[in-house]
């Protein structure tokens, strides 16, 4: 009895049609959804100018100390000098300086607090997640499974892990939110010297941006706040004189990543209806198979006199 | 092999055919081979107590660029695909009707479920917190988006519940061979289970089906940074088709390897229709994965000569000539080809399930990964327990399928050749079906 033509269309039929009726029922509910991705209603943030940063690392030592994080001495055992963010280093001071002598620009790096984080859509339990009105990209401890994921995910590579140790913990900028409820700010922003980095609501950090950009034309990369739109909008902002690009900050498009790479995903499983209705026809077809090959089971195990083997 | 010529005529129509499952008897469960695949196992059970008191830097590779290791890329990604033989030779046998292939429905039950579990215990050990797993009892803490979560939790299900649950015939049968006491009890076991087959066989295929595409679609979050030869919006479908026809490959490759190792017939009406089905799906999966790259305008960086390109040739090298030797071990009749033919096309599946998150994965240029001594000897070790378990199982319980004949040889050689054996079971208190009758109780 092998698989007939009718038998094979309706196979198909069972399974496919339902799968059929419920992405084209869940495709216009998730269209509205990957749109506009909301802000927060009091999203905080930074806004860092590369134009007058001087590379002092004072933010560096303040940010360890902000978060009572042991100094880095690894790399010498003297120096504070990480030279990447890693596990003791949430924010980081990086010069970019091209060889044949054009302009070259210190770069801040820590947490972008993107407004649909990658990290946290990949993250399977919601250890990293985002605070729905501050929307801090936090990581909680008793969450995390360690799976690392977030170090894939992330296009701007911020999460670290912890390699040594039983206990390890996943560190990224967590824009001081303990600090914040204690009305103080980030510690980064309190030590800048020249004010580069800066902390406030993020609809107050744009207005400023562009203000900047307004009084010296022409002295900023395509006169554009990164961060803006960028990968969906992120909550740190960021001004220079070179491209972004070279200072670590990909080119994503508008786009947020999660939605852009997930769509399909999300699709799939709104509302788990698809794989619901597919389970449905799988069992239809089967226990028509079954019936069939207990039969002949039954119908060999009389021929031989051997018990049947199902 | 004379035992069969002794105490029954072999069938003279020189056609085998594979009708039931017999175990292997006759060969000692420890030997070399055994005793060392344990001990590598138990090195590795060491090497997992060290890792979880020192953490993953000191015992691996891995590092902040390359946050994966080869027990998620290699146990994880590559074996479970290995492992999907009861998804993909199940959907053939029970969905599509190839009633041929339930001859190997139980290696492939016993290979997936031996894959799975030895990819989920390492994904517990590659896990920094593992402690934390436990959230997966409770739904309103999944991120019901996350590829990931819907890896850990669905495999996790899947493995415990209905792959252990299709596993469960095999042993009943043998507890109603040991004892005939044991006998109501099981039946009505049997028929309970008989019951809710078809919703957990369904569940068998859904399952594998969501998280062997989820698995792929683990690594569209990390966008550019793997290589545009791989990252695809429809790496979750490739995935899935390498995994089907690498799982046909394992399962019927399997087979024939233990065939050739215990001298048992082949039956090779089964072995090509397995072969037919597994090259369609391979040339099917060439085709999409060649069309995908076209039609995305990535066929250029084919051409570079980068150790990306190098990857690329190879696994589309391997996979090809693998279904090229399929279907000529179809025309020719030669088995070698065919046991060729599905090495090669797993090979080359599995290198092409390894590259998005290793060989293929550039998170930056300086940075490069490669596996340290204990995470090897850890992998291999998981392999190894996975391995051993093979060998007790299928010589313990009747997994792989045999001519008639084997059945009635194997009565033979217990009652006459080996009298002396009891703890086999299958013959303490015999019912060798040709003598029901003479059962006394």
């Amino acid at each position: 009895m092998d698989i007939t033509r009718r038998e094979l269309i309706s196979t198909i039929a069972k399974t496919g049609v339902p799968a059929a009726v419920a992405v084209s029922v869940g495709a216009p509910s998730l269209h509205a959804e990957t749109e506009n991705i909301p802000v927060p209603s009091a999203a905080v943030g930074l806004l860092y100018d590369a134009s007058i940063c001087i590379g002092c690392k004072a933010c560096v030592s303040a940010c360890a100390e902000a978060n009572d994080t042991p100094a880095d001495t690894r790399s010498d055992a003297l120096h504070q000098a990480p030279n990447d963010l890693n596990d003791l280093t949430r924010n980081i001071i990086k010069l970019y300086k091209p060889e044949d002598g054009s302009i070259s620009s210190f770069v801040k790096r820590q947490c972008m607090q993107c407004l649909d984080p990658a990290c946290a859509a990949g993250c399977p339990f919601q250890a990293l997640h985002k605070d729905p009105e501050t929307g801090i990209v936090g990581w909680t401890a008793e969450q995390c499974i360690g799976c690392r994921y977030c170090t894939i995910t992330c296009p701007y590579h911020v999460p670290r892990f912890q390699w040594q140790g039983y206990n390890p913990r996943v560190t990224k900028c967590e824009l001081c939110s303990t600090r914040l409820e204690k009305g103080l700010r980030p510690g980064c922003t309190t030590v800048c010297p020249t004010g580069a980095v800066i902390f406030g609501p993020r609809t107050v950090l744009l207005d400023e941006a562009h203000q900047r950009i307004r009084k010296n034309p022409g002295r900023y990369y395509q006169e554009r706040v990164y961060g803006e739109r960028d990968n969906g909008g992120t909550q740190c902002l960021y001004l220079s004189r070179v491209p972004f690009e070279k200072l670590g900050l990909p080119e994503l498009g508008v786009e947020s990543v999660p939605a852009k790479t997930l769509r399909w995903q999300r699709r799939l499983y709104q509302y788990f209806a698809l794989p619901a209705l597919l389970y449905v026809g799988l069992v239809q077809v089967i226990r028509k198979s079954l019936k069939g090959h207990e039969h002949e089971a039954h119908e060999r195990e009389k021929e031989t006199g051997l018990r049947a083997q199902l | 092999m004379s035992t069969a010529t002794i105490n029954n005529p072999a069938d003279t129509s020189g056609k085998t055919r594979w009708e039931r499952a017999v175990p292997v008897y006759g060969f000692p469960v420890v030997n070399r081979t055994f005793i060392v695949l344990v001990g590598m196992t138990l090195l590795a059970f060491l090497l997992t107590a060290y890792r979880e008191l020192a953490g993953l830097g000191p015992v691996s590779g891995m590092n902040d660029a390359y946050g994966w290791g080869i027990w998620k890329t290699f146990n994880v990604m590559v074996l479970t695909a290995l492992g999907s033989g009861a998804f993909a030779v199940g959907i053939a046998a029970w969905v599509f009707r190839r009633k041929r292939l339930h001859a190997l429905m139980r290696m492939a039950l016993l290979t997936s479920f031996l894959a799975y579990a030895c990819g989920l215990l390492l994904l517990g050990i590659d896990a920094g917190r593992p402690w934390n797993f436990y959230w997966i009892v409770f739904p309103w803490r999944w991120n019901f988006h996350s590829p990931l979560a819907e890896v850990a939790i669905c495999m996790s299900i899947y493995a415990m519940i209905p792959l252990a649950v299709e596993n469960i015939p095999p042993v009943l049968e043998r507890l109603w061979y040991f004892d005939s006491r044991l006998r109501p009890g099981v039946e009505r076991l049997e028929r309970g289970l008989h019951k809710f087959f078809p919703w957990i066989i369904a569940a068998a295929y859904l399952l594998p089906g969501m998280h062997q595409s989820s698995l792929g679609a683990l690594m569209l979050l990390a966008g550019e940074r793997v290589h545009p030869l791989w990252q695809t919006p429809w790496l979750p479908l490739l995935y899935l088709g390498a995994a089907t026809f690498m799982s046909f490959g394992c399962v019927a490759g399997t087979t024939m390897l233990c065939c050739v190792v215990w001298k048992r017939a082949m039956d090779m009406e089964v072995l090509d229709e397995a072969a037919r089905i597994t090259s369609w799906l391979i040339f099917g999966w060439l085709g999409f994965r060649l069309l995908d790259i076209l039609f995305r305008g990535a066929l250029g960086t084919a051409f570079h000569f980068d150790r990306f390109a190098g990857v690329f040739w190879l696994e589309m090298f391997t996979v090809a000539m693998g279904g090229w030797m399929l279907r000529r071990s179809l025309r020719t009749h030669e088995t070698r080809y065919m046991f060729l033919g599905y090495v090669l096309s797993s090979l080359g599946g599995m290198v092409y399930r390894f590259s998005p998150t290793t060989l293929a994965f550039r998170p930056n240029p300086e940075s490069l990964y490669f596996p340290s001594a204990i995470e090897v000897l850890v992998s291999l070790g998981f392999i190894c327990m996975g391995i051993a378990g093979f060998l007790l199982i299928v010589k313990r319980f009747g997994i792989l399928p045999a001519p008639l004949q084997e059945w009635h040889d194997m009565a033979s050689y217990f009652r006459f050749r080996r009298p002396y054996i009891r703890w086999t079971g299958y013959f303490k208190y015999g019912y060798f079906g040709d003598n029901e009758e003479t059962e006394s109780d």
